[in-house]
């Protein structure tokens, strides 16, 4: 199949490239069957990456490749990509059917199948068989995405690029929809580029992930290495609930690094020598009452109760504390701590 | 051996004609874009720089001496010459302003006002000393008492479409847009048949012993002012009752929540929303009586001139600098009201539909309230809307089958007479219906391509749009007597390019690009709306999935505005049957009259002949209606 390269690609908008930056050098490989996320705040520059893939814009700068074709000029319907928006774009005068056949018009079916028979397939693949005859608005929303893919991926498309497609749907739904995206995207095994805002169905659909902020990439990685061990604040802030804290390196103690924290002293894994300041995140779910390590005495200011959790929002030392406790803590003060381990560094400075 | 077969040649020919076919749907809307521009530099630009350039240019030399002569004439610009001829005299200028001002007075005096009854009104008497207003300040006193009355008749009924809900409302919102593409000359002679000596209302005065009164002699100012109300009032109904009905109804619940009364919830919440279209539609009006020709010409003549019936009158004297002239300052005046109704209108863009429409209630709900007084005054308004509106057009098909005495035929056995045995030189009707078909069918088949054309181009090209927008839609400012001289002057006599060749457009030909030139910006008008609400992923997924630019445009968007286009090609049609200012000018002394051009000629003798002719006008018009009814076009977007 297809194996999709970005380098150094920059978009700038406004006249003669002195307006404002949407994307900033960005560098990505995404491998040859691969589900492979853009995540990130608004205006983070994920969508326009999507669009100079698909060739709706032009980049600034840069090139993308497939299978190293260098893409250049070349217009988006000889690209051979199949595109699914968040308004689905069904083209409401014309049949579920005449929908996800449309792309045939300029493409021959593969496997020498014909026409109706590829778009039965199709529809079969998204669970709408027989829906063929209906028009566009006598479906349910989740029914809507599901012809939009089926449309997309009807002429075999070396790459599918799905823009937010799920975010005009409710969470349940959402849901479902997720798990049969990712099932029919490794039956086919097409390479994908996914973009949401969304961290967590980032990290539950995708084999790898691309978080982005102002126009770059902080940080590419599998879902687990992105959450367990973020490269930049950012990225430790956006994906999951955390506490980010920075404090002073004071020297070794054994095996761990000794930090102070507002004169509070902390044990963290050891740290090189040279570097004076450390920024540093422990997960909710790390900071335990049972801990004996590190611990840090928390004023609790409100509390949601998740079901299986309860998130408690605190302070420190005036400083935002989120916790992940068993159960709605009793009192408005309690203790909890962290081991060591459980820490990591993101950041070091020299003074 | 290695000798291509048939079958391989077959294919290679094939696959030939579909690069070429490929070739072609990749360039088709550069081409179309390339030939609407050439279409629009001919047809619009040139005749309208030959007009400017008519107006600077005298024996081969640049000269502002023709502008100099127009503005130091007090017969054109009235007190004001004096201010153009010395610009610097500030204190003599500001001192016959003063001594102007002292000399008004307002008086309560009571007066007769219908010669012959002697009924005293008390009439408040605003007396102003005489002042020379010239064929400019006339033309926009004309202008501006007719947005008076075009707002005052308007309102009302803006007020019961958006406020009461009864049998037929929408049938009749819809009607408000009818005025306006109905022939100007025919609703003249509707005027005629209702106002004139021998017209309708003199016909019922003589049932009670009274008149004849002849209205149009009396006081042609007036009818002339009602008559722009007729095409006008409408145009500002409607675009109030739009305003109204996208006031969120919610948005007046949170008044009253918060403590205002019925009366000011509506003055602090519905007012302000309102008074923007009310504003829009008065401009409009404004610019449009400004531009009048075919009324004035038929119902007052050279007595009450405007600048565009002076202008038509210079041509037909051969006056061609002083036409030019008048005609340049004439368009600078309604691009500059134009300008600013464009950009008026795109600082209030953002009117949204309402998330609650406000609810109406029942016109006639039972019959105890059916006589409170605001029913009766909804009552008398409905009235005056009757005799003004059905009036003239009723009078139209009454007078074409009656004379003083009673029914007769004697009109329609005229223009039948005049068909079967008129000699060549004269105004023959079925040539004028032929003609204005043709034209109507042929102003169709160019002006539905540039408009659509022009709104693919403006509406997703951003900031150029805009730009491009502007220059497409000229036609809008110029008149079409302007565009009737240029049109003349510049292709039917001839522009003359290097090598001797001589580059002409005369006849039919030059009387379609007139009407498709006028028409193509309501096609336009139509279709943008529409194309800028499509989902611009609509088009991404149709390229994504192989489609070209083109064929993303004939299979996506154009299906989908479809609508558009017929209520467009409709407009194009009823405007090219109506069209009077520029053909009238182009069809002199050929066999290219249209309708509206013979009511005209038909005017100047006796007036049943063009009543009866004016009432063919009206049947065609209203079957062209009919047709696009039928075939599922709607008269508003």
């Amino acid at each position: 199949m297809t194996e999709l390269r970005l380098e150094g690609v920059s978009k700038v908008y406004g006249a003669n490239g002195t307006g404002t930056s949407a994307l900033e050098g960005v560098d990505i490989t995404v491998r040859d069957g691969e589900f492979f996320t853009l995540v990130g705040p608004s205006g983070c520059g994920k969508t326009t990456t999507l669009r100079t893939i698909a060739g709706f814009e032009a980049p600034t700068d840069g090139t993308i490749r497939f299978d190293g074709r260098e893409m250049g000029d070349v217009p988006p319907e000889r690209r051979d990509v199949g595109v699914v928006f968040q308004s689905y774009a069904l083209f409401p005068h014309m049949s579920v059917a005449e929908n996800v056949g449309y792309g045939l018009r300029f493409r021959e079916p593969p496997d020498g199948v014909t026409v109706d028979d590829r778009v039965a397939d199709l529809l079969e693949l998204v669970d709408l068989e027989g829906m063929g005859d209906r028009d566009p608005d006598q479906l349910s929303g989740g029914q809507r995405q599901r012809v939009a893919l089926a449309r997309a991926l009807a002429p075999a498309p070396d790459l599918l690029l799905l823009d937010e497609p799920m975010s005009a749907l409710d969470a349940q739904l959402r849901e479902s929809l997720r798990r049969q995206v990712s099932r029919i995207q490794s039956e086919l095994g097409i390479t994908t580029v996914y973009v949401t805002h969304d961290q967590a169905e980032a990290l539950a659909i995708s084999d790898r992930v691309a978080v982005m902020n102002g126009g770059r990439i902080e940080q590419v990685g599998r879902p687990q290495e992105v959450y367990r061990e973020p490269a930049t604040r950012f990225v430790a802030e956006f994906v999951g609930d955390n506490n980010v804290f920075e404090g002073d390196v004071r020297g070794r103690n054994g095996e761990y690094s000794r930090i102070a924290i507002d004169g509070e002293t902390f044990s963290l894994p050891s740290i090189p020598d040279g570097a004076d300041r450390v920024t540093f995140c422990v997960r909710p779910g790390a900071l335990s009452q049972a801990a004996d390590h590190n611990r840090l005495p928390v004023t609790v200011e409100t509390s949601e109760f998740l079901g299986e959790t309860v998130r408690v929002n605190g302070r420190w030392n005036g400083r935002r504390v989120v916790l992940q406790l068993p159960a709605v803590p009793e009192s408005a003060e309690l203790t909890v701590g962290f081991a060591p381990d459980d820490a990591h560094v993101i950041d070091l400075d020299r003074d | 051996m290695s000798r291509p077969n048939r079958s391989e040649r077959g294919a290679r020919l094939r696959r030939r004609s579909a690069d070429v076919r490929r070739w072609l749907e990749r360039r088709a809307l550069a081409l179309t874009t390339l030939v609407t521009a050439g279409v629009l530099a001919v047809m619009l630009y040139l005749p309208v720089g030959v007009v400017f350039g008519e107006a600077v240019i005298d024996d081969g030399a640049a000269t502002l001496a023709f502008f100099r002569a127009v503005l130091t004439d007090p017969f054109y610009v009235g007190v004001l010459a004096d201010v153009f001829a010395e610009p610097l005299a500030v204190k003599t200028h500001l001192e016959s302003l003063v001594g102007w001002l002292g000399a008004i007075s307002v008086a309560v005096s009571f007066e007769s006002p219908l010669p012959g009854v002697s009924l005293p009104v008390p009439w408040l008497a605003l007396e102003v000393p005489p002042i020379r207003k010239g064929l400019f300040g006339f033309t926009a006193y004309q202008a501006a008492l007719s947005t008076i009355a075009s707002v005052a008749l308007g309102l009302p009924a803006a007020y019961v479409l958006a406020n009461y809900e009864f049998r037929g409302r929408r049938t009749l919102r819809s009607l408000t847009i009818l005025p306006f593409v109905l022939p100007g000359i025919m609703v003249a002679v509707g005027f005629y048949a209702m106002f004139g000596r021998a017209g309708t209302l003199n016909q019922g005065l003589a049932l009670v012993g009274l008149g004849p009164i002849p209205f149009i002699e009396w006081n042609p100012l007036a009818i002339v002012i009602v008559a722009h109300a007729f095409y006008n009032a409408p145009l500002v109904a409607r675009v109030t009752v739009a305003a109204w009905e996208s006031v969120d109804a919610r948005s007046v619940e949170t008044a009253r929540s918060l403590g205002a009364s019925p009366r000011r919830a509506f003055r602090d919440v519905v007012v302000p929303q309102l008074l923007p279209a009310i504003l829009t539609g008065a401009l409009l009006t404004f610019i449009f009586t400004f531009m009048t020709f075919p009324i004035v010409l038929a119902l007052g003549g050279l007595q009450l001139a405007t600048v565009e019936v002076w202008i038509y009158d210079r041509v037909r004297r051969l006056a061609y600098s002083e036409a030019a002239t008048l005609a340049v300052l004439e368009t600078l005046l309604s691009l500059a009201l134009t300008y600013t109704y464009l950009r008026y209108e795109s600082a209030q863009s953002g009117l949204a539909r309402a998330a609650t429409a406000p609810s109406r209630t029942p016109l006639f709900p039972d019959r105890r309230t059916a006589l409170s007084p605001r029913r009766l005054a909804i009552v008398g308004y409905g009235l005056v809307t009757l005799v003004v509106f059905v009036g003239p057009l009723a009078s139209l098909v009454v007078g074409s089958v009656t004379d003083g005495s009673g029914f007769t035929l004697a009109h329609y056995a005229f223009l039948l007479e005049r068909q079967l045995e008129g000699a060549s030189y004269q105004t023959l009707p079925w040539v004028a219906i032929r003609n204005s078909l043709l034209f109507g069918v042929a102003t169709l088949a160019v002006a539905v391509p540039m408009g659509v054309v022009v709104s693919v181009v403006t509406v997703r090209a951003g900031r150029g749009g805009t730009i491009v927008d502007t220059l497409a839609m000229l036609p809008l400012a110029v008149s079409g007597v302007v565009f009737g001289i240029g049109l003349l002057r510049g292709l039917v006599f001839g522009v003359s390019l290097p090598g001797g060749w001589q580059f002409r457009v005369t006849g039919g030909v030059a009387i379609v690009a007139a009407h498709a030139v006028a028409a193509y910006p309501f096609v336009t008008r139509n279709v943008s709306p529409l194309l800028s609400t499509l989902d611009p992923a609509l088009v991404e997924s149709a390229r994504a999935l192989g489609a070209s630019r083109y064929r993303a445009l004939r299979d996506v968007e154009l299906p989908l505005v479809a609508s558009g286009i017929v209520a467009g090609a409709a407009f194009a049609f009823a405007i090219s049957i109506g069209e009077f200012s520029s053909t009238v000018l182009l069809a002199s002394g050929s066999q290219t009259y249209t309708m509206p051009v013979a009511v005209e000629r038909y005017l100047g003798r006796r007036s049943g002949p063009a009543v009866a002719m004016g009432t063919v006008l009206l049947v065609v018009t209203a079957a062209s209606f009919v047709v696009v009814d039928r075939v599922g076009g709607r008269f508003e977007r």
